[in-house]
């Protein structure tokens, strides 16, 4: 038996309480590189580097004490040469004749060593790649808020933008140029449904002189209480703009000749009795009622007709073109 | 409170008024006080408990921001003792546990009567001063890397993949017999604190009297450290042990008790004188 111990296919050591060996197998004796006498009654510690001794003190021999054994411990033990060989131990311990003695197997593991290393490399590899990737996608969530604060700044910039085009910096109200498109849409339904609209084109009288009297900033403020007067006199639907210098028009949908007419009326009035700040101002008012004959162009041409015979006929007053003679 | 004392699976044993506490070292729990800690129980209250990261104390409670110093662990001891209510008490401390209590004591002197040092170490790496500590920087490396390869799940445990799930169960397997049953990145960080702390400086400010169990062949710290701490140490009695080793409270329990009992009842005549 104990021939076939000495040669077992392991490493074979029998140690007491403290650490001293009292057997070694030839196996273990090959493994190291040492004669029976290099090991003999010397301690385990002493085929240790200090990192194996710490790890044996701190795992080994608690643990042999607490529970008896220690299974697949993974140390290095030095060779005669100084070498590093890899084993696995498993201890027991039993009592002896006389005192505690742990039986201690070593396996070597030179190359399933390796393997574990290289298994424990590529775990490396992995969280670093996973932290890389975190990394990564943080950044790339980082940047795709930054992507959409700025296309929302963009897209607040471009409604601010299009309302500046449609608008009359002085007057607050919208220009010209989206009055046009106003008024082709309801030419465009017109044509549909025949609902009835009408426009009017007012001139403030004698605006000419209330600049050379007044100057040109008590002309500004003229125009700015006009537009608040028309804004506050109309409806919703309505739409009201500056037409260029002090000419103003408003778009009245659903309103036929006479309801326009009234309409006109109405407004006249509110202006020559509103509490201006700088003089009294009235103004002169042409209006036209598109009919399936008209255009664009043709119904503006007539409420400008309107307003010039409301001119020439004494100012402060309302001209519908259905009622001029030429037209018919 | 209560949680602290879950937190740190806080024990409380024994007859007596006043409290000796049971601080394990490095790679162990207090299951590492199991031939010593009962000796006491007729005449103090016993307490031991597992520093957080080890044992059976809470994980989910681990920080790498709190427990990547030894403050960590310093705030984990005072916060025992005050879950407790414990009045002073006898701090024991394995290794650098008894630089924990030092620490401790020195933030907190009204806490402890005294400290019993086993096997301390105020630094454990050699340096070029001529300090020798007993390690140098690889053997601590060279010992981080053979105890990773020792961890249950070394390969299967992906950190970033954990962090990710907090959900992740911990390991539920009774691993009683095993040293591998706490996280190894958190016992690696623990080995770090440990390895690379250096109280030194700190000896000086420590007023709290002091027993120093040195073994006389202890591999992990030398017999010159001990006497190192000897000399630096105000209030401290320096006791070479016949124990040779590291953990005499496990190798040589009998010789372990009788000097710290033979420190205690010197330091209470002193005490009462």
């Amino acid at each position: 038996m104990d021939e076939r111990l000495d040669r077992a296919p392991c490493g074979y050591m029998t140690i007491n309480s403290q650490g001293i060996i009292s057997y070694v197998n030839q196996t273990f004796l090959d493994m190291g590189g040492y004669s029976r006498d290099d090991l003999m009654n010397h301690h385990i510690e002493s085929i240790m580097s200090m990192a194996n001794k710490f790890l044996f003190h701190t795992y080994f021999y608690p643990f042999i004490q607490l529970y008896g054994h220690v299974d697949e411990m993974y140390l290095t033990l030095k060779s005669s040469k100084g070498e590093s060989i890899p084993v696995l131990l498993n201890g027991k311990s039993y009592e002896g004749n006389e005192a505690e003695k742990i039986e201690c197997v070593f396996v070597k593991m030179t190359r399933r060593i390796d393997y574990e290393k290289e298994i424990r490399n590529a775990k490396r590899e992995i969280e670093e790649a996973y932290r890389i990737k975190d990394e990564a996608l943080e950044k790339l969530e980082a940047l795709h808020r930054d992507v959409e604060r700025k296309q929302e700044e963009l897209m607040r910039l471009n409604a601010k933008l299009e309302s500046l085009a449609v608008t009359d910096t002085l007057t607050g109200l919208k220009n010209r140029r989206y009055f046009i498109e106003k008024l082709d849409s309801h030419i465009d339904h017109f044509f549909l449904s025949k609902t009835p609209f009408s426009l009017l084109i007012m001139d403030i009288d004698h605006f000419k002189k209330v600049n050379d009297t007044y100057g040109h900033l008590t002309g500004d403020q003229v125009l700015r209480e006009f537009a608040r007067i028309l804004e506050a006199n109309s409806k919703e639907s309505d739409t009201v703009a500056r037409y260029g210098g002090e000419e103003f028009i408003i778009l009245l949908p659903e309103m036929n000749e006479m309801q326009s007419k009234q309409a006109a009326e109405r407004l006249r009035k509110i202006v020559e009795e509103a509490p201006w700040s700088s003089c009294p101002v009235t103004i002169s008012v042409g209006a036209a009622t598109f009919t399936e004959h008209d255009t664009n162009i043709s119904i503006l041409a007539k409420a400008d007709e309107a307003l010039y015979t409301s001119k020439s006929n004494g100012r402060n007053r309302v001209t519908h073109s259905a009622d001029l003679d030429g037209s018919s | 409170m209560e949680n602290i004392l879950v937190r740190n699976n806080v024990k409380v044993f024994g007859q007596g008024e006043k409290t000796i506490v049971f601080g394990h070292g490095f790679g162990c729990d207090q299951n590492m006080w199991r031939f010593v800690a009962p000796q006491f129980e007729k005449e103090y209250r016993v307490v031991l408990f597992d520093y957080v990261g080890s044992g059976k104390s809470d994980l989910t409670a681990y920080s790498y921001e709190r427990y990547g110093t030894i403050e960590g662990y310093v705030k984990d001891l005072l916060e025992v003792m005050e879950a407790l209510n414990a009045g002073k008490v006898i701090f024991v401390g394995h290794s650098i546990s008894s630089m924990i209590g030092m620490m401790a004591s020195i933030q907190r002197p009204e806490y402890f009567e005294c400290l019993i040092m086993v096997g301390p170490s105020p630094r454990y790496l050699n340096d070029e001063s001529g300090y020798y500590g007993g390690f140098e920087r690889e053997d601590v490396e060279e010992l981080l890397d053979m105890m990773e390869m020792n961890f249950v799940g070394w390969a299967s445990y992906l950190a970033p993949l954990a962090l990710n799930n907090p959900d992740r169960p911990l390991l539920t397997k009774e691993l009683e017999t095993s040293f591998c049953s706490t996280d190894p990145a958190v016992t690696r960080k623990f080995a770090e604190v440990t390895f690379f702390s250096d109280h030194r400086e700190d000896l000086a400010k420590a007023e709290t009297p002091s027993l120093i169990l040195q073994c006389s062949e202890d591999s992990i710290v030398p017999v010159g450290v001990g006497k190192y701490l000897e000399s630096h140490l105000k209030n401290s009695t320096f006791r070479l042990m016949e124990a040779k080793g590291h953990y005499p409270h496990l190798s040589h329990p009998e010789e372990t008790v009788r000097l710290i009992k033979e420190y205690l009842s010197s330091f209470k005549e002193d005490y009462v004188d």
